[in-house]
């Protein structure tokens, strides 16, 4: 049987903070299973972000265990757990991180070449994927001279550079005006369509809207 | 001597003839027996008086270098056998006195010892009657050196005169190189340090790039972001320069510790006068806050997106 | 790789500190390298000039330096046989060096005269005219100064006088020599007036009764590996005579220029101390000011390892061209220290200080970069150990 790119069991996590504990989630699980779509809304400070850290594996939970694609995260190293990030999962941030100083396409193949794709062939996927995300017009433009929308479908190709399971966006329409973030919704709807898996925080309610499933959060629990 | 008295001709160049001198080279042993040669020193022979002083009754007396003695091992009313080489090691003498030398910075690289005698006693030990290496002329107040210089050097066959001014000159010569060469050395890190001074003060205006930019977004004026940024500087600039200025004398310190110790002298070989000081501060001082309003009015004048990283 | 392709093209996000920040390091690296070349060039220098003709060890007076008092040798002559009969040394030549004077027109010109022997000297190179040959008791080679002073040119005839005594108001000897040629004396100081006769007329020439005296012997070995322990067994049978190998006079000279050294190794010092903290300090603020990206890149799983390497990167790349830059700027300082240096007087005029030579500069570039390098370690570990949710958090607010 092939294991689901994403399960989640009882996921806590405290923060120490002015000498008390802050419970960010009090016991989460979660299971997405391949091609699925997932928003997860909540208001602010209700743990949604600190969720997806947890199952990207950019952040230890206090408790609990993600597994993606089988494999437990809090069994593997650091160097495993880059790994796996480098090549089974895919971000995308509210805002966006690219390297200002890298090209669209630079920006793109930079997991590529992290991850020792040939140069020949990690150009052709940049070039392919910026194609998909409609900006291989701007392939030589660098990050800075990128509207907030075109750099957001930068970070989109640049997360699928690697064809990861699994792709995790965290306010991803956050920081765009509203035609920008339809450009963006319409790009997961086809993202999902062509068998991608998501897994989306948001406040905004169009883009969860798309979603096959939604999970709400509050005070660090899942309430639905 | 008195052929040079002769010379000068004291009715038309007034002068006195008041010190020879004889430098020989000698080998010393110390004690009596020649067991093993000890030490090569500088011997320097004095008239102290005028000429015609009686021969010794005793053993001639010899003046030790101080480290010369410590070398050797010597004290005061040992006894010295001295010659000018190891074969010729006939001359025994006492050591009447230890002196502490004047200190020199041309001597000090030199691992030469001195010992001081009477002019006839290191003559004769030189085998060498009747013979200085120089004269040292007094001449009357008034009277030009050039001058007697010029007459000495027209009637007097086979000397060289020279005015106590040009042989000062001659051999300050060296020391005018050493500080020809510590000034260039100085210039070259003055620019090392001015454009240290300059890159870190421009990173450390640029660290408050974030602050900038929130502040002209809540709208506080470029002019007060400018001075906040700009009084900075100058705090970080009077701290480092007090710093450095201390930094400085703890150097000097350490460098005259360390180079009295190695030469076993007096000398001063650092010395940091208030003039040093204020120029030192002052270049800082200037430099660092050229530099802080330099990079403060570049930081006011970008707009606060780019501050802020948006574009 | 994409990653240090980054870590080098931030380095022109900030141009006007990349700027600053590379011309402290070349000028850093500058001194360093003139301070290197300082250090070694001294020790370099004064083994050329004494190994010049290729004679490797030389006798003087006990508890003399060639040349540095008047004192002699006596007996010269038995000595200079003595050492011809040994095996082991190809060819030995006697030196005798004095005051005299020459004559002009009008007065007398002090000068400093050579008695060498034509077969086996080592102390000139001939510029023009021809060189003296052994039993020539007529002919005298001079040096451009001694020539410009006396007048002189090669053919002409000019007079040289000695023993000069001023009781009588005479010169105890004089003689009219030829003019063979003129010289370059290597251990003359710039403008020194030297002349040159054979060894015999030197000694009749010479202020002191010097018959049969020389001021230095000079030795060639055969083997170069065969010189410390000839001098040592010179050493045994002379004992009234300093018996000094190439390397020993020069540890000689080196105790007396050691002031030179020390200072060298101080500014030298203090020029890495300078570069390495120029380099930490613009990469640990240009760290402190990425944390972001980097926290980005570790999030989208680019490896600790790359984020290392490039941040050495960007050091080693501010080291390399500061380096180059630096090496030029030294090249060009070096020649301006050296004239100020070379101007000591008394210092034979062939010597250099600053001496550029292929390991020196390979060293000083070594030694930079090596450090430049090891300056990125703590901003490179700074980078790498960036918490990376705790630093998208703060990076969102």
């Amino acid at each position: 049987m092939i294991p689901p790119p994403l399960l989640a069991r009882e996921l806590r996590k405290d923060y120490p903070m002015n000498g008390e504990t802050v419970h960010a989630l009090r016991g989460v699980s979660l299971r997405v299973d391949a091609g699925d779509y997932v928003a997860i809304v909540g208001p602010s400070g209700s743990g949604k972000s600190t969720l997806l850290q947890l199952l990207g594996g950019i952040d230890a939970p206090s408790g609990g265990a993600v597994e993606i694609l089988g494999t437990r995260l809090g069994s593997l190293s650091d160097r495993e757990l880059t790994r796996l990030r480098l090549t089974r999962l895919g971000f995308i941030f509210q805002r966006f991180h690219l390297l200002p100083v890298l090209t669209a396409r630079e920006n793109v193949e930079l997991p590529m070449a992290e991850a020792g794709v040939a140069g020949r062939e990690r150009r052709a996927r940049a070039r392919e994927l910026l194609a998909y995300v409609g900006l291989d017009h701007r392939a030589d433009h660098r990050a800075t001279q990128l509207s907030g929308g075109e750099m957001q479908r930068v970070a989109i190709a640049r997360a699928l550079a690697n064809r990861p399971a699994l792709l995790l966006a965290d306010e991803p329409t956050g920081e765009l005006d509203a035609a920008t973030g339809h450009e963006i919704l319409a790009l997961f709807r086809q993202l999902n369509a062509d068998g991608t898996t998501l897994v989306v925080v948001t406040h905004d309610e169009r883009l969860a809207a798309e979603a096959g499933r939604i999970i709400h959060m509050l005070d660090g629990t899942i309430r639905d | 001597m008195t052929l040079l008295r002769e010379h000068l001709g004291f009715d038309s160049v007034p002068a006195s003839v008041n010190l020879c001198a004889l430098c020989g080279s000698v080998v010393i042993f110390s004690g009596m027996m020649p067991a093993r040669t000890v030490a090569r020193a500088l011997l320097i022979g004095l008239t102290f008086a005028a000429p015609g002083t009686p021969a010794y009754a005793q053993l001639p007396a010899v003046a030790v270098e101080r480290r010369l003695a410590e070398d050797l091992a010597l004290r005061v009313g040992d006894t010295v056998r001295l010659g000018t080489a190891p074969d010729s090691m006939r001359a025994l003498a006492t050591v009447g006195a230890v002196y502490e030398p004047r200190p020199d910075p041309a001597q000090i690289t030199k691992s030469e010892r001195h010992m001081r005698m009477h002019l006839p006693d290191l003559a004769a030990i030189l085998g060498a009657p009747d013979r200085v290496d120089r004269f040292g002329v007094g001449l009357v107040p008034g009277t030009p050196a050039d001058s007697a210089v010029a007459a000495l050097e027209r009637t007097a066959f086979g000397y060289q005169a020279h005015a106590s001014s040009a042989i000062a000159s001659e051999s300050s010569q060296t020391f005018i190189v050493v500080s020809r060469f510590h000034r260039a050395i100085a210039v070259i890190t003055i620019v090392a340090s001015a454009v240290f001074l300059l890159c870190i003060m421009l990173l450390k205006v640029e660290e408050r790039r974030m602050d900038a930019a929130v502040m002209r977004f809540v709208g506080v004026r470029r002019r007060t972001i400018f001075g906040a940024l700009l009084l900075e500087a100058a705090l970080i600039a009077v701290a480092g320069s007090m710093l450095g200025t201390g930094l400085a004398f703890a150097a000097g310190a350490a460098t005259n510790a360390y180079y009295r110790r190695f030469f076993d002298t007096a000398l001063v070989f650092s010395l940091i006068t208030p003039g040093i000081v204020f120029f030192s501060v002052a270049l800082s001082l200037g430099l660092g806050l050229a530099a802080g309003a330099a990079a403060a009015w570049r930081l006011v004048h970008t707009r606060p997106m780019v501050l802020w990283g948006r574009r | 790789m994409k990653g240090i392709a980054w870590g080098l093209k931030s380095l022109r996000r900030h141009r006007l500190r990349t700027a600053l920040s590379l011309a402290g390091i070349a000028v850093a690296a500058a001194m360093l390298l003139d301070m290197v070349m300082l250090s070694g060039g001294i020790d370099k220098s004064f083994t050329d000039l004494l190994l010049g003709r290729g004679y490797q060890i030389r006798l003087t007076p006990k508890g003399t330096l060639p040349f540095d008092t008047e004192a002699t040798m006596a007996g010269a002559s038995g000595i200079v046989a003595a050492l011809r009969r040994d095996p082991a040394i190809e060819a030995v030549g006697a030196v005798l060096g004095t005051s005299l004077y020459g004559r002009t027109a009008d007065s007398l010109v002090t000068l400093f005269g050579y008695g060498i022997e034509p077969d086996a000297q080592s102390l000139y190179q001939l510029a023009s005219g021809r060189d003296l040959t052994p039993g020539d008791s007529s002919g005298v080679v001079l040096s451009e100064p001694a020539a410009r002073f006396l007048g002189a040119a090669v053919g002409d005839t000019v007079t040289l006088v000695g023993r000069l005594d001023p009781q009588t108001v005479t010169a105890g000897v004089g003689r009219r020599l030829v003019v063979r040629g003129v010289v370059r004396w290597l251990y003359d100081y710039r403008g020194q007036p030297s002349v040159g006769t054979v060894l015999p007329l030197m000694q009749r020439l010479a202020r002191q009764p010097s018959a049969d005296r020389a001021s230095v012997i000079l030795v060639k070995v055969r083997e170069d590996a065969a010189v410390p322990g000839l001098a040592a067994r010179l050493r045994a049978r002379f004992p009234q005579i300093e018996v000094n190998s190439v390397a020993e006079l020069v540890a000689h000279f080196r105790e007396r220029l050691v002031y030179f050294r020390q200072l060298a190794y101080i500014l030298g010092s203090m020029s890495l101390i300078v570069a390495v903290l120029l380099i930490g300090t613009l990469l640990t603020i240009t760290v402190n000011e990425r944390l972001g990206e980097i926290a980005t890149l570790r999030a989208i799983g680019v490896s600790r390892a790359t984020i290392v390497r490039q941040t050495l990167a960007e050091g080693t790349a501010l080291t390399v061209v500061g380096s180059a830059l630096g090496i030029m700027l030294g090249l060009f300082t070096a020649r301006y220290l050296d004239a100020i240096l070379t101007s000591f007087p008394g210092l034979p005029a062939a010597f250099s200080f600053f001496v550029p030579r292929a390991d020196t500069l390979g060293f000083a570039a070594l030694v930079l970069l090596v450090t430049g390098s090891l300056a990125g370690l703590y901003p490179a570990w700074l980078a790498s150990r960036a918490p990376i949710a705790a630093t998208l958090r703060a990076e969102a607010t």
